[in-house]
């Protein structure tokens, strides 16, 4: 019961925040000035690839950084001791985290490629039946990587001492950790992204286990 | 100690930080419908002990009992039972007051319907109705601890264990929660509460605990305390006219001696187990009898600032 409840809550908190705000307009404002002011784009790559890039690259970075500082800031204030005190599980609270910023970030994602896709069909560009079946299986490896970058960015929150600390450590440590999703395409194992979604699972669940054993032993 | 009445009890307990020993083997109990003042200097081991006796710290030795149940093995059935307000209130600053109450409030096994009339109550009772859809972010500080105390009271507890609730509070506040507790505590709801403001717990404890260095130093209500210390109580005497023949009343049989603290001001100290009736009756009839005018005259009852200075030593913060 309280994971879900937590999930909702914490789900509110994000969707409501400024950072999502931003996220939701921004990422989509973003990927349609960057392809416009990009003259060597126009006609070489539609306007719903380039998203698909943004998206790649940011949401995952946006996401981890939101979770550890997040972790850090309600870790220093005290806030956790509150929750602590009734029968809520420790991992309830780590998981609903983990689950709102991803759905929260998720969201933004598809609101991106949604607006590029509308845009692209606008003008005519919409990619075909092939290239839209490529896109998605990016979109499950950039989902992938998100899912890794967020579950790191939670242990992270944990066990960093001070917000630059956990930023730096997102920066450095969570967001390459998310490489590893695309080792599969880089081997060059077939289907990749089946492999990547695969490893891309394991290794966030790995993770938020650790993160949920550390929490555990935490003293508040 | 007596187990049989105790709400919650401390038996031996001791609780180590790496090598910083916080609490050695502290025994004491919380008797049901009272208030216990929690005093002690910063380091004392008060908040380490309400985190215990809230379930928050696991690994302790000795044994902790609240309400017939130990801790921390059963603490997922004393949830409900216990309110907490933790030294450092703080609360996801996105969240609105009736937001985070809400939260709380079902974390602790209340319905949304419920709470829809208990959360206007609890906060009318503190005097944050008019803050109720405002954001935590946007409360003052005194504001921020009341709605700590909102979240504490919500579901009803049993057992009200609160670390330092008046600090930032202004005086009104104070007073209003002071009013509160008592209000509670007639109810038979057991509160423990710390504080450094030394007057208000001597306003609201009946049983006060003063902790120093992780050791219990003395466990009792304020007379108690003074008795322990043999505290003599003083008489002060203002004069609108001094004769000068107050020194005359030392010789009065109860009068240890007497002094002048200010111009006019004349204070009297009384022997251990003096008549004091006598003693003042004497002391008045004396001084009218030789011209003096009294403007007032009351006895002084040591405070408990004088007393927690005596148990844990001059230059030791409260």
């Amino acid at each position: 019961m309280s994971l879900s409840m937590m999930y909702a809550d914490e789900l509110t908190g994000y969707y409501k925040s400024r950072v999502m705000l931003v996220l939701w307009v921004g990422m989509p404002v973003l990927a349609l000035i960057l392809h416009g002011i990009q003259p060597d784009l126009r006609g070489q790559m539609s306007l719903t690839v380039f998203s698909m890039l943004i998206v790649t690259s940011l949401a995952g970075t946006i996401a981890a950084a939101m979770l550890s500082v997040g972790i850090i800031h309600e870790k220093t204030l005290g806030v956790y001791s509150l929750f602590l005190v009734r029968p809520v599980k420790r991992r309830s609270i780590l998981l609903g985290k983990f689950f709102a910023v991803f759905t929260c970030v998720a969201a933004a994602a598809v609101i991106t490629l949604l607006v590029g896709l509308l845009v692209d069909w606008a003008r005519g560009v919409a990619p075909g039946r092939a290239a839209f079946l490529e896109l998605a299986k990016s979109a499950a490896t950039g989902f992938s990587a998100i899912a890794i970058t967020s579950a790191a960015a939670i242990l992270i929150g944990i066990v960093a001492p001070s917000v630059l600390v956990g930023v730096i450590l997102v920066i450095y440590g969570a967001n390459q950790l998310s490489v590893v999703g695309y080792l599969p395409l880089l081997l060059g194992l077939n289907p990749a992204w089946l492999y990547t979604l695969g490893i891309g699972a394991v290794l966030t669940i790995v993770l938020l286990a650790i993160s949920v054993i550390v929490f555990n032993r935490k003293q508040f | 100690m007596s187990q049989v009445s105790a709400l919650a009890t401390f038996q031996n307990v001791s609780k180590s930080y790496g090598a910083f020993r916080a609490l050695n083997e502290i025994s004491f109990e919380l008797r049901p419908g009272e208030i216990f003042g929690f005093i002690g200097p910063n380091g004392a081991g008060k908040t380490t002990t309400m985190k215990i006796l809230v379930g928050l710290l696991s690994d302790f030795t000795g044994v902790v009992e609240v309400d017939g149940l130990s801790m921390p093995d059963k603490r997922d059935a004393l949830y409900t039972r216990v309110g907490y307000m933790p030294q450092a209130i703080a609360f996801q600053e996105w969240r609105t007051v009736r937001h985070a109450l809400t939260t709380f409030g079902r974390l602790s096994g209340l319905t949304v319907p419920f709470l829809s009339h208990r959360i206007p109550e609890v906060l009318y009772e503190l005097g944050l109705r008019d803050a109720m859809d405002r954001k935590v972010m946007h409360l003052s500080g005194g504001m921020t601890q009341k709605l700590g105390l909102a979240q504490a009271l919500l579901h009803d507890p049993r057992l009200l264990v609160l670390d330092e609730p008046v600090a930032g509070m202004d005086p009104g506040s104070r007073i209003q929660v002071k009013s509160i507790l008592k209000g509670l505590r007639d109810r038979g709801v057991t509160v423990i509460f710390s504080s450094h403001i030394l007057s208000d717990v001597q306003d609201v404890a009946d049983r006060i605990g003063i902790i120093a260095k992780g050791e219990m130093l003395k466990i009792g209500t304020l007379g108690e305390l003074k008795d322990h210390f043999s505290v003599n109580d003083d008489i002060e005497l203002v004069l609108s006219h001094d004769a000068g023949t107050w020194r005359e009343l030392a010789s009065i049989a109860g009068i240890l001696g007497a002094e002048e603290t200010r111009p006019g001001v004349i204070v009297l100290h009384l022997r251990p187990g003096a008549d004091v009736d006598f003693a003042s009756n004497e002391a008045l009839t004396r001084l009218v009898k030789t011209g003096n005018r009294i403007r007032s005259f009351h006895p002084v009852v040591p405070s408990l600032d004088q007393l927690y200075l005596k148990y844990v030593g001059e230059g030791a913060a409260p």
